[in-house]
């Protein structure tokens, strides 16, 4: 099998290259202005999970005939969401809110979603958990309209199901704090910025300092890109979300690496074949970029079938985590086929152009130049 | 090694490979009790995997803490919070790294997964309760309160002359405290107090102050270890009080898993049929070497203390079985492309191990720096990721570079260069590559092999043996190669370079 290449000088095109994943970011932040403008709050930008932002559980007692199956839990479930998005209840809470707390804030901000529903306990004690939102702290930084909210959800409830004195812990109630804190995302984050500091030390010692740098802004690219997907497609972000971010960045760099390793080798035989002529980048490196596009088509192909058919048997919460996975897949790709060459091309075109005049007008610049001079 | 010796050898190899695979993959699937073959409660190693809160579920408990009158709102609310990071600490000092604990108000809700009776929390965290140190006198007396456990930075059973002991390791501060008290207090009783009761009173024999003590009093293992626990839940800065715990399902459902373990299987048959299209007996030859991999990866991810599966997790497993067969694909490129270059077949194989070494070595180095950097950096959940990354990334080391060679080699003794098409391997033709002209082409092969002799990678890395043993060979058959100074197939027709890379068929003509 074979792979027909064009006889076009790929990584010269890179003003296309650029141009694509700028467009993609700068969708992003339009959708992301869009969405925190309608709300008026920065925070609703993107959709944060629970896990960062905290939120309120609701218990209920329903025993094991009426939730004991997949299908009467989806049921049950169906039922208390349509009370968490209730118009009226939200209207209330909103005129309330006004009234008590002189707060202003639009319906749709008080609409609970639900971020994740579990069983608990068994036989006739069997319960439903269900976790949702909180309202913004933008509008509501100390939950009292949250807490407002919750009492009304609650009656709703109890009336739904027929809360009696006699069973009056059926539906309980209760706050929880975010399980992934800031400190989770800040080591996250932190470990992000410290991985890339020591891969680019890293590429640096083993290659050049160009290719470190174009392998960084590589990695950097393949970050901003899921981001932006994540923000266009309202995708959760939450822990797993990081961790996919993480794994990416940490594949994504193997296909750079092995262009950058292809370049480093033409760029010694090219020396070796003209030792007097100075280096075309951009030619060797499309040429080490087609040497190596078949090994980068089918590593991403056999990477992508796992997730894929993942994605494809998943319930609607694993695909809202595999699709920023498979984006991220491509985009490491694309980083690393059309960014990162052309850049290395560009920055390396320049130094070589400095490195030139620097050599006329008499200065020492180091072996290759002097071996250029002999 | 004459032929037939080393087709024994190979034949052996293969065999060997072959029962170990198949071992390995029905012991993954087969769960045996009760004495058929006579084994008892062997349980399919990958059901041994521990999984987190959105896969299996687990139990939760709720405590409460009371503010002391003592203490202002913003120092309980410190106090919580370092409540809130102990109780996550000791979970995760016990494996539990996908546990969660979040705080609201005065409660805390710990969810430990992948446990199904909730009173196996308080095996993992103790009850927490409140110790103190007072001198004993006697059963009815109560003295006043000399030191608590907030002072106690760790417990733990040490094992000495036979006996097991409880070790105390005091904060700095604690440890003067506690030099103090027991100087004071030689040759009388040290009475330990949990929730105000006696738990024990050791006589004091000396006023100790190296930060650490030992307490011993005939304990089985399991006592001292419940004590210890016992002990650092009640080092916790609050009193806290279980209101609340039960049982909790898995929040994605068991249908996640299900999807996960079928995209797994699919997506390795895919893998194979994939490599085996576009390599032929070099890909049977990684499809082999892959599974091997799934094998020994689940296995470790199911003995390895500190994984516990996600939903993050499994997408991680799933991807690097798409990621595992990389390296192959990287040698496997360069074999071809050496081969076209005009090599014959154990000379390009030979060449193409060592000359993607390079590219293998400095692309994993880098995961591996990422895989390091987040399970050092990372708080719980980014930490387990990081060593399931690691553990991933040097199996599929170990399988692309030392069994998927020991299988090609083995597979390539039984054929000559007649066979090459079998490994879909084919002279080069002038358009293959991206260079303009043949005579380009050629000129690079020339100028890269008067590169080679001084172009070794130095072995990096968790698998520098297997790589090194991996070169020394390479040079080893490398110095044949760089000491013929052009193929010799060239040398039939020095003059006549496209004739080269179609030698393939006029050699068929001849034969």
């Amino acid at each position: 099998m074979k792979i027909k290449m064009t006889k076009k000088n790929i990584a010269k095109m890179y003003k296309i290259w650029f141009v694509i994943p700028a467009v993609i970011i700068l969708a992003a932040m339009i959708v992301f202005a869009g969405f925190a403008i309608a709300d008026r709050d920065i925070n609703s930008g993107m959709n944060i999970g629970t896990d960062f932002a905290g939120g309120s559980i609701v218990t209920i007692v329903l025993g094991e005939d009426v939730i004991g199956t997949d299908a009467g839990l989806g049921a049950e479930l169906d039922k208390i969401v349509a009370v968490l998005q209730d118009d009226e209840i939200a209207q209330q809470v909103v005129d309330r809110a006004l009234e008590e707390y002189e707060i202003t804030l639009p319906i749709e901000a008080v609409k609970a979603d639900v971020s994740y529903s579990q069983r608990s306990d068994s036989g006739a004690n069997m319960s439903i958990i269900v976790k949702y939102d909180n309202i913004s702290s933008t509008y509501d930084p100390d939950n009292s309209v949250t807490n407002l909210r919750n009492e009304l959800i609650e009656a709703r409830l109890e009336e739904m199901y027929e809360v009696t004195e006699d069973n009056a812990s059926m539906v309980t109630m209760s706050n929880i704090g975010a399980t992934a804190s800031q400190e989770m995302v800040k080591s996250a984050i932190l470990a992000l910025v410290i991985s890339l500091a020591l891969i680019l030390v890293y590429v640096v010692i083993r290659f050049e300092p160009w290719s470190g740098i174009a392998a960084v802004v590589a990695l950097c690219h393949d970050v901003a890109i899921m981001l932006a997907f994540t923000i266009m497609f309202r995708i959760q972000i939450n822990s797993s979300f990081i961790a996919a971010m993480i794994t990416i960045v940490a594949y994504s760099i193997n296909n750079t690496i092995v262009i950058f390793d292809r370049v480093r080798e033409n760029n010694k035989a090219e020396l070796k074949l003209k030792p007097n002529a100075a280096l075309d980048n951009f030619e060797i490196c499309d040429r080490s970029l087609k040497q190596t596009m078949t090994r980068c088509v089918n590593t991403t192909v056999t990477t992508l079938f796992a997730i894929v058919i993942f994605a494809i048997l998943g319930a609607a919460s694993v695909r809202e985590f595999a699709l920023p996975v498979i984006f991220g897949l491509f985009a490491g790709f694309y980083s690393s086929v059309f960014i990162s060459p052309a850049l290395y091309s560009l920055m390396k075109n320049a130094s070589d152009r400095r490195k030139a005049k620097k050599r006329a007008s008499g200065t020492f610049v180091g072996q290759k130049s002097q071996a250029q001079k002999d | 090694m004459t032929n037939k010796k080393s087709r024994a050898l190979s034949i052996a190899v293969l065999t060997i490979f072959s029962i170990v695979v198949v071992l390995g993959c029905v012991f993954a699937f087969v769960s045996l009790d009760d004495g058929q073959l006579g084994i008892r409660n062997y349980v399919a190693y990958p059901k041994l995997i521990k999984l987190g809160l959105d896969l299996s579920g687990g139990a939760y408990a709720e405590y409460t803490a009371e503010q002391p009158e003592d203490m202002t709102d913003e120092e309980f609310n410190a106090a919580i919070e370092g409540t809130r990071r102990s109780l996550e600490d000791l979970l995760f000092g016990k494996g539990y790294t996908e546990a969660q604990v979040s705080s609201y108000g005065n409660t805390i809700r710990v969810e430990v997964p992948d446990i199904d009776d909730p009173e196996r929390i308080f095996d993992l965290v103790g009850r927490p309760s409140s110790l103190e140190f007072k001198e004993y006198t006697s059963e009815d007396t109560v003295n006043e309160t000399l030191m608590t456990g907030e002072e106690i930075a760790n417990a733990g059973v040490v094992y000495n002359n036979g006996a097991y002991l409880v070790a105390l390791e005091f904060t700095s501060e604690g440890a003067e405290k506690f030099a103090d008290i027991t100087a004071d207090l030689v040759g009388k009783k040290l009475g330990i107090y949990v929730n105000g009761e006696l738990l024990m009173a050791p006589n004091v024999n000396e006023a100790i102050s190296g930060g650490t003590c030992t307490i011993e009093g005939d304990f089985t293992y399991d006592e001292a270890y419940d004590l210890a626990v016992q002990i650092q839940a009640g080092s916790f800065p609050l009193d806290l009080k279980m209101t609340n715990s039960n049982t909790i399902s898995a929040t994605l459902g068991d249908s996640a898993l299900k999807a996960g373990i079928i995209a797994g299987l699919v997506g390795l048959a895919l893998i194979v049929v994939y490599m085996c299209a576009f390599y032929g007996l070099m890909g049977v030859s990684a499809s082999m070497a892959l599974i091997y991999y799934a094998c020994t990866y689940v296995f470790f991810l199911a003995v390895f203390p500190w994984v516990q599966l996600t939903l993050a997790g499994i997408a991680g497993v799933l991807l690097s079985i798409g990621m595992a067969v990389d390296a192959n694909v990287i040698i496997f490129e360069r074999i071809k492309e050496e081969y076209g270059s005009g090599r014959n077949m154990i000379n390009a194989t030979t060449i193409g191990f060592k000359r993607s070494l390079g590219a293998i070595i400095d692309g994993n180095v880098t995961t591996i720096i990422g895989a390091i950097v987040l399970m050092i950096v990372g708080t719980s959940t980014i930490r387990g990721f990081g060593i399931t990354l690691l553990i991933g990334i040097v199996l599929s080391l170990f399988s692309s570079l030392v069994v998927t060679r020991v299988l090609l080699k083995s597979i390539m003794s039984f054929h000559d260069e007649r066979h090459a098409k079998f490994y879909m391997l084919r002279r080069r033709e002038a358009d293959d590559i991206g260079f303009d002209t043949i005579e380009n082409a050629e000129a690079v092969d020339e100028a890269r092999r008067a590169e080679e002799a001084d172009a070794i990678p130095l072995p990096v890395g968790p698998d520098a043996d297997a790589v090194l043993e991996l070169q020394e060979e390479a040079v080893e058959n490398g110095a044949t190669i760089t000491a013929e100074p052009v193929p010799a197939k060239q040398k039939q027709q020095p003059n006549n370079p496209r004739r080269k890379y179609k030698s393939r068929r006029t050699k068929g003509g001849t034969r």
